[in-house]
């Protein structure tokens, strides 16, 4: 059995350990006159802050703002949104085109050597037959349109304000240097070549470069394929 | 009287062993997700992320927010894809908010439910394990959050015609200091 001053006691502990808040008798005794006039249900005037002897507030769950990003960063910009989207549905068009335009480039390359004129100069030539020059001038035809047509998409997506490009695309760009101006040459020096070859002449002058212009223009055109696709790693067998 | 005190004093002492408020502070964090193609295996790491918690009432809150363009992957035009995909310029922060008991900030593994609000929806991941070792007031967090790209309804980006995986797992390397 528990005497009478102990089971007070213990209620009493149960009590303030449960219900720390409840005002005690000394707070009540050093409460102010004008604060006990004061109706229950308004609140305190004071803050707890205010209060020499308070505790410290509960810390809040803390909140985005509490982290300190600017409003630059945290802020929403739809405009930038709208211009990354049409940026990317270019470059898209673009990376599709550029892997098209490598099929008949290619194989503009390989009909290359069918299309050249063989025995010597002043002598009729038999071959190469009008067909092969045909066909080989129709790939480098479709080559330069849609090369030139991929070229567009890259320089007519949009730029992102602010960015400062690294990585691989800084060689797939700079390798344009070499396959535009080729992309260029390359063609005009076929059409002077076919010309050549169709007034029954052998390809002599600076139409002679056009095969080296071709092959160079083409090594650098798969560089830059290979230069945006960099590092490679080539596991298709994994899932 | 020794009866009494065997009832009384527990009372009086379990709001001693209580663990006092506590708050923490992001100091250094590397976060980076993981994205497979079958001709690319690419990180994309940022170190810009800020990040906030209080302990109170035996319960932590903590926060952890980084911009999405922050993440870089070595390659310009990758990181502005992801961007667009991630619809980072609408959504510009991925935010991570977690609640946990405080005594688990003791562990050596923390398992805690995480909720990540990126590219305009909430995913939610329970039990994720992070190991912690402390030093002083500062405590190391190491784990990896399984996210995918489903989750956040990313359109998942394809480099010559072949989408990326849907596992895009995010690694966390965070260091912070209890004030």
């Amino acid at each position: 059995m528990i005497a009478a001053p102990a089971r007070l006691a213990l209620a009493a502990s149960v009590v303030l350990y449960f219900c720390p808040s409840l005002p005690n008798a000394d707070a009540q005794q050093s409460a102010t006159p004008s604060q006990q006039q004061e109706p229950v249900t308004k609140p305190a005037p004071a803050a707890p802050a205010e209060l020499p002897n308070a505790p410290a507030p509960a810390p809040a769950e803390p909140s985005l703002s509490d982290l300190g990003f600017t409003q630059d960063q945290t802020q929403a910009d739809p405009k930038l949104q709208a211009l990354l989207k049409k940026r990317t549905e270019m470059l898209k068009i673009h990376q599709r085109l550029g892997l098209i335009t490598a099929a008949p480039m290619v194989a503009a390359l390989i009909t290359g050597p069918m299309a050249k004129a063989k025995g010597k100069n002043g002598q009729p030539i038999q071959e190469p037959t009008q067909a092969n020059l045909d066909f080989h001038a129709a790939l480098g035809g479709a080559t330069t349109a849609l090369y030139f047509s991929t070229a567009y998409f890259a320089i007519r997506a949009p730029r992102v304000p602010g960015t400062h490009k690294h990585g691989a695309i800084r060689m797939h760009e700079a390798l344009a240097f070499i396959h535009g101006p080729g992309m260029i040459l390359t063609p005009i020096l076929g059409i002077m070549a076919y010309n050549q070859e169709s007034a029954g002449e052998k390809v002599h002058g600076i139409a002679s470069a056009h095969g080296a212009v071709a092959v160079v223009t083409t090594a650098a055109y798969g560089a830059s394929i290979i230069a945006v696709s960099w590092p490679i790693h080539l596991k298709f067998w994994e899932k | 009287m020794r009866f009494l005190s065997l009832f009384v004093l527990p009372f009086f002492a379990l709001p001693a062993v209580a663990q006092p408020d506590a708050q923490w502070t992001l100091m250094q964090s590397t976060l980076s997700y993981h994205m497979s193609h079958p001709m690319h295996e690419v990180d994309g790491t940022s170190h810009a992320a800020k990040g906030k918690g209080t302990c109170h009432e035996g319960q932590c809150d903590f926060l952890i927010a980084a911009p999405v363009k922050s993440f870089d992957s070595g390659d310009t035009n990758r990181d502005l894809h992801m961007l667009e995909t991630t619809r980072g310029a609408q959504f510009p922060m991925v935010v991570v908010r977690t609640r946990f008991p405080q005594a688990d900030t003791a562990s050596t593994t923390l398992y805690v439910d995480l909720e990540v609000q990126f590219a305009g929806q909430t995913a939610h991941y329970q039990h994720i394990p992070f190991e912690r070792t402390a030093q002083g007031n500062m405590v190391h967090i190491v784990g990896t959050i399984p996210a995918t790209c489903s989750d956040f309804k990313i359109d998942r980006p394809s480099f010559l015609t072949v989408p990326i995986k849907n596992e895009i797992p995010v690694k966390v390397d965070m260091t912070w200091h209890s004030n």
